[in-house]
Parts: C-alpha cells; structure tokens; sequence
C-alpha cells in the first residue's frame, strides 16, 4: 500500500510537471466520454427490460380474426372486444388483462376547474401482471363495471393534497367515482404494455378504470383503434362490444414453455373455428410475442437514439485517439525519468504499476469531466427531445459501466505511451 | 568479479556499422578501484554500459559473478542493477523535482526495503557525502559537486558491489573534482570495485588500475601503484 501511495504521489508530481497537455487530455476524454454517456444513458434506459423476472412471460396475443379478406396482412395490433373474449375464454394463462388508454377531466366537485387526466382503462389482473405497487387500497374484486378508481400517486397528491384517499369520491367527467386504491412510486420504463404506437416511451396514467366502465361510458382509446365494421364508434357500449371496433390492447401470462404452447394451440383451434363459422375470410395468422420482444417486433425502435449512439461511439473514438497522441507526447517527454528509474533497477512490471497509479488519477478526474459533461449533454437533450426525457436519469448500472468504460479508456489512452516510454534504449535516453 | 570475454559491440545504421568493442577480455577483481580511459569515441562508456547492463552486448560473454548476464529476464536484470550495481552519471541524472531524500531512496524503493531500513541507509549515505543537513533540499538548490554527491549518495545507498562510474568529474571545477575523488576512493576503501570512466591522466593514476581502450579494443591494463604507497 505504502508502494501504491508513492506511485500516486510520483504520478501526482508528473502531472504537476506539464499541466496544461495533461489538462486537455483529460478534457478531451471527458467530452468523448460524457456525450457517449449522455447517449448510453438514453439507449440503456429505452432498451431496458422493465420487469426482467418476468418480461418472457407476459404474452401480446394477435390474430388476423376480422371481417375482411386480406391474403398479406398482419394480424392488427389492437384487438376487438369480441375478439378479446373469445381469448380470454381459455384457462391457460395465470393472469390476463385487456386495456386501452382514454382522455379524461377530473375534479373533487362541480365547480372546480377540471383537471386534465389520463386513463388506463383495464381489468384487475393488470395489477399484478405488471407488478403494480399499491400504496393504499386494493384493486377491483372482479372485471365488472363498478364506479371505482385507482390513482397512481401523484395524482391523488395533484387532486386530494394527499395520499391515503381510500373511499374519497372524484368527478370523472361528469360521474363520481370512489376511490378504491392508490398507487405507490411506479413508472415502468419503458410501459412496454402499451408498446403499439410507439406508447412505451411516455409516462404513466394517471386514473385506472375497470375497462366495462369504460365501455359502458363510451370513453374512446386515445392512441390506436381501428373499424373493420360500420360499428358506430360512438356506442361502444352497445356496438362497441360486438362489432369489429379494434382499439385493446390484450395481455396474457403464460409462466411456462407448456402453457405457452397450449395457448397457441388454442389460438389456433380459435382461428379456425372462427373460420368455420364464416368470420374469419383472411388464412390464419396468430401471433404470441413476448413482451421482451415487443419493441422489436412493431419495429418501433427508436432509430434516431441508434444513429445517435453510433455517432457518439465514433466520437468517443476519435476523442481516444486524440488523448492517446497527447499522452504519448506526455510520457515521451518523460522517458529521460523511466529510463533513470529502469537504470536504478525498476523492472519493466514495476513501471507498470506506476502506469497503473497514472490511469487511476486519470480516471479520477475523467469520471469527473464525464459525469459534469454527460449531465450538461442530456440536459440538452432534454430540451431538444423532451418526449425522451423520462430515459435521461441515471442508475447504480449506468454509473458503474460508466466508472468501468472510463478506467477501460484511461488504460488505453495511457498504455502505449508507457510501454513506448519503458522500452529502448537506456543508455541512449539517459543521454538525452 | 567481473569477467569479459571476446566481448564485441556494433552500432549498425542502414549505411554503416561501427565496432564500437572489439574481443574485449577483461577480468575485474572484487575491491579494484580501474579507471576507463581512451580518447573520445573508443568504446570506454559503452563498455561501462555494457557492464551495467544498460546495453547488449552482440558476441562474447559477461559473468558477473560467475553468472552470464546474457539470456537473463529483464527483471532478473533489473535486479541485477538494483542489488549489484550503483550508476554515478557525468550529468548526475537527478530528478529535478524530487528532494535529495526521494532521489536517494529511489532505487530502494524498487528493492522493497521496509521504510525504516529505506531510511537507514539513505542517512548513512548523506552522512557519508556530508549533505545530511540538506536532505529535503531539490537538486537545483544545490552546486554541481553537491549534486554529484547527491548521485554517489544514491549509488552506494543501495551497497552495490561494483561503482560505475562515467566521467563522474566532468562537469565540476578541479576542487569540487577533488572532492568526488577523494569520496570515491573513501567507498574504494570500504570494499567496494570501482569502475570510472575519465579523460583526466591524474584522476586514471588515483585509481589502482587504468585500463586503457583505443579503437573499441583493450590497449593496455597498467597496474599503478597505489597512491598511499607513492606517498609512503
């Protein structure tokens, strides 16, 4: 240990020897480094996996069953609600839940101001599906309608001053409901359950509503929906619930390999049903998507963020190669000391550890100059592209790989100029 | 001690190749105190770097010790150089920035001698060079013939057998020469071989034994008489 503080102490004086080159190396390390971080830092968060113990099994079922021949089509992305109960009539998941999401106004009474709010709009399962922290209350007992509410948190904050609102009443629209359960601190990112459309990167809802209610108050989906039908998209109530009006999103949880096999199976004795029965003129397609796969497979990946990254890659490259020269520069100048030193009896290995001492320091004030950069660059972001601003906030993860990448870059910026530096010719250096 | 045989150095360059050691045989007895001499250009400091291991040799043999240094790991040799061998530089080779202390423990620390012996011995050294007093001092703060001592200090701090030491007077005034001799001959008579590379005829007749190079190749070894004895 009493070794490794001289080495630092040695590094330390070195630094002191020829501040300014040593300035600018660190400062154009920072710079590759903290855009590249900037930029990882969106990529990570919009490629993370939400719920990793179980993102293999929650299911998105798909099926082409609609009213109209098409040889080529892909089954929609949004499901009708007759549709949904034909796929809710299997026992095989362990949970599922059909969803959309809805516009609304709220208030405590008449004459408050309404206040904006979004709705998710599903059934009970949706809860623990994905796994949704209740701070008070519970969830509906059942999938019936019923005039009962779930707030996430900062909703009852907004609308009650408060959190424990259980039994509280809210004007949604122009319907009083009960408050039955509140949320606790939870923003899935990215909500992969609302993936179609390219949802999954905006935040969280606001109220959830028992998805019958939903119906039976005729709210409309506020992102996809799609008539094969003359369903008249202002009775959803009524025609809603038989006609071909696509506008769920539909979940299962298949825990095994078995379970998933027999949903499929199922879907397909459905299709073909549905075909025998003269409602499905389009050749089957079922589709079982995993939702760690979803993103992938609407192709909804934020390719901007992709090209983004890339381009901060080949600048993070060409920042190294830059601080290498410098440091080369720095080290060459010093090899007169290396040389002294090797001459005195320390070992090549010996001298590494000193190069070890030099990329510690250097990662110390590189992380620096990479965390105040990488903040500065997605504050930018932020203002450039606030619909990614939810993707901007670091994690224990983000920072380790960060601490990792940077010592990784310290190392190759300051290997070469020291093997370069403690080979050649000692006496001729010492000469010199 | 130390034993050369047919030892040959070449400089090559893409025009030319330059002999710069010719079948060198020598043999250095432990607590010779020989001096190095010959025009410029004959081979004397490329022999003492050879034999400090700062240079490769191209043919022959070098036992030092009844050991040949050829073949050996880099840090066999780097320990060969930290336990064996002290280096006195005409140009001191001091670090500017380090105080005479750090200078003088900077082979000990690579030795890894505990602190306290670390300590020990570099006292013992400035005590020996008379700069105790002025340990902490940075080498720009001291005269040329201090700052040589500084460098002996730090040879001998290690207790090496054999002192290379090349041109050690060249760059001080003849009193301050005379009193790197004088301390040179003092660690001679501790026990220490001696090796010293000089152009000065009155410096190469201190030392027990001149060995003369011309051309790259051994001219003469001269035995002198000792000095005490002259004296006597």
């Amino acid at each position: 240990m009493e070794q490794f503080i001289y080495y630092i102490r040695i590094s330390l004086l070195s630094i002191k020897r020829a501040p300014l080159p040593y300035a600018l190396t660190i400062f154009i390390l920072s710079v590759g480094l903290g855009v590249f971080f900037a930029n990882a830092t969106f990529y990570y968060q919009l490629n993370s996996d939400p719920l990793p113990h179980k993102s293999d099994k929650l299911f998105f079922p798909m099926t082409l069953i609609v009213p109209h021949d098409c040889n080529d089509c892909l089954p929609p992305r949004i499901l009708s609600y007759s549709n949904v109960q034909k796929l809710s009539s299997s026992d095989i998941p362990s949970a599922k839940a059909a969803m959309y999401s809805a516009n609304g106004y709220a208030r405590l009474h008449a004459e408050q101001p309404p206040v904006p709010v979004t709705l998710r709009i599903t059934q009970r399962d949706f809860f623990s599906m994905f796994d949704v922290p209740l701070r008070h209350g519970s969830v509906w007992p059942d999938d019936n309608a019923r005039d009962e509410v779930l707030l996430s948190r900062a909703m009852a904050l907004k609308l009650f001053g408060r959190i424990n609102v259980i039994g509280e009443q809210l004007l949604l629209d122009d319907r009083y409901f009960s408050v039955i359960g509140v949320l606790d601190h939870w923003q899935m990112l990215p909500r992969l359950y609302d993936a179609n459309g390219r949802n999954h990167l905006s935040p969280g809802e606001d109220i959830f509503l028992p998805l019958e209610t939903g119906y039976d108050l005729n709210y409309q989906s506020r992102t996809n929906s799609r008539t094969f039908d003359q369903t008249d998209y202002r009775k959803l109530s009524t025609e809603g619930r038989t006609g071909a009006r696509h506008m769920l999103q539909y979940w299962v949880q298949l825990d095994t390999p078995a379970q998933q096999q027999a949903y499929r199976q199922f879907m397909l004795n459905l299709a073909n049903a549905e075909k025998a029965a003269g409602r499905h003129p389009s050749p089957i397609n079922n589709q079982l998507i995993a939702m760690a796969d979803i993103v992938d497979y609407f192709g909804d990946d934020p390719g901007d963020i992709k090209a983004f990254a890339l381009v901060t890659l080949l600048f993070l490259l060409v920042c190294l190669f830059n601080a290498s020269h410098l440091s080369l520069n720095r080290y060459l100048s010093n090899q007169y000391e290396f040389s002294l030193r090797r001459a005195l009896g320390a070992s090549r290995s010996q001298l590494q550890q000193q190069m070890l001492a030099d990329v510690l320091i250097m990662a110390a004030f590189t992380l620096v100059g990479a965390l105040l950069t990488g903040y500065a660059c997605i504050q930018l972001m932020n203002q450039l592209l606030p619909n990614n601003s939810l993707f901007s906030h670091w994690n224990l993860t983000l920072l380790l790989s960060l601490l990792t990448i940077t010592f990784a870059c310290s190392y190759l910026v300051t290997l070469y100029p020291s093997l370069r530096a403690s080979f050649g010719n000692l006496n001729q250096q010492l000469k010199e | 001690m130390i034993t050369l045989s047919n030892l040959s150095k070449i400089f090559r360059t893409e025009l030319i190749e330059t002999h710069a050691l010719r079948d060198v045989s020598l043999q250095v007895n432990e607590g010779e105190f020989a001096a190095l001499t010959g025009p410029s250009g004959s081979g004397k400091s490329t022999l003492l770097n050879i034999l400090g291991t700062l240079e490769n040799f191209d043919s022959g043999d070098y036992l030092l010790d009844g050991t040949s240094v050829q073949g050996l790991s880099d840090a066999a040799l780097s320990r060969l150089r930290n336990e064996k061998i002290g280096f006195i530089f005409q140009s001191f080779n001091l670090i500017k920035d380090f105080s005479i202390y750090d200078n003088i423990e900077l082979p000990l620390r690579y030795r890894g001698l505990k602190a306290s012996e670390r300590k020990q011995r570099i006292e013992q050294a400035l005590e020996l060079v008379g700069l105790h007093a002025r340990r902490d001092y940075l080498p720009g703060q001291l005269s040329g013939g201090q700052q040589q001592r500084v460098a002996i200090a730090r040879a001998i701090a290690g207790e090496p057998r054999i002192l290379l030491a090349d041109e050690p007077t060249g760059n001080l005034d003849s009193l301050m020469a005379r009193q790197v001799m004088e301390l040179l001959e003092k660690i001679n008579q501790q026990g220490c071989t001696i090796l010293m590379v000089t152009h000065d005829p009155d410096q190469a007749r201190r030392a027990g034994r001149n060995i003369q190079i011309v051309d790259g190749q051994l001219h003469d070894s001269t035995l002198y008489e000792p000095l005490s004895a002259q004296s006597a």
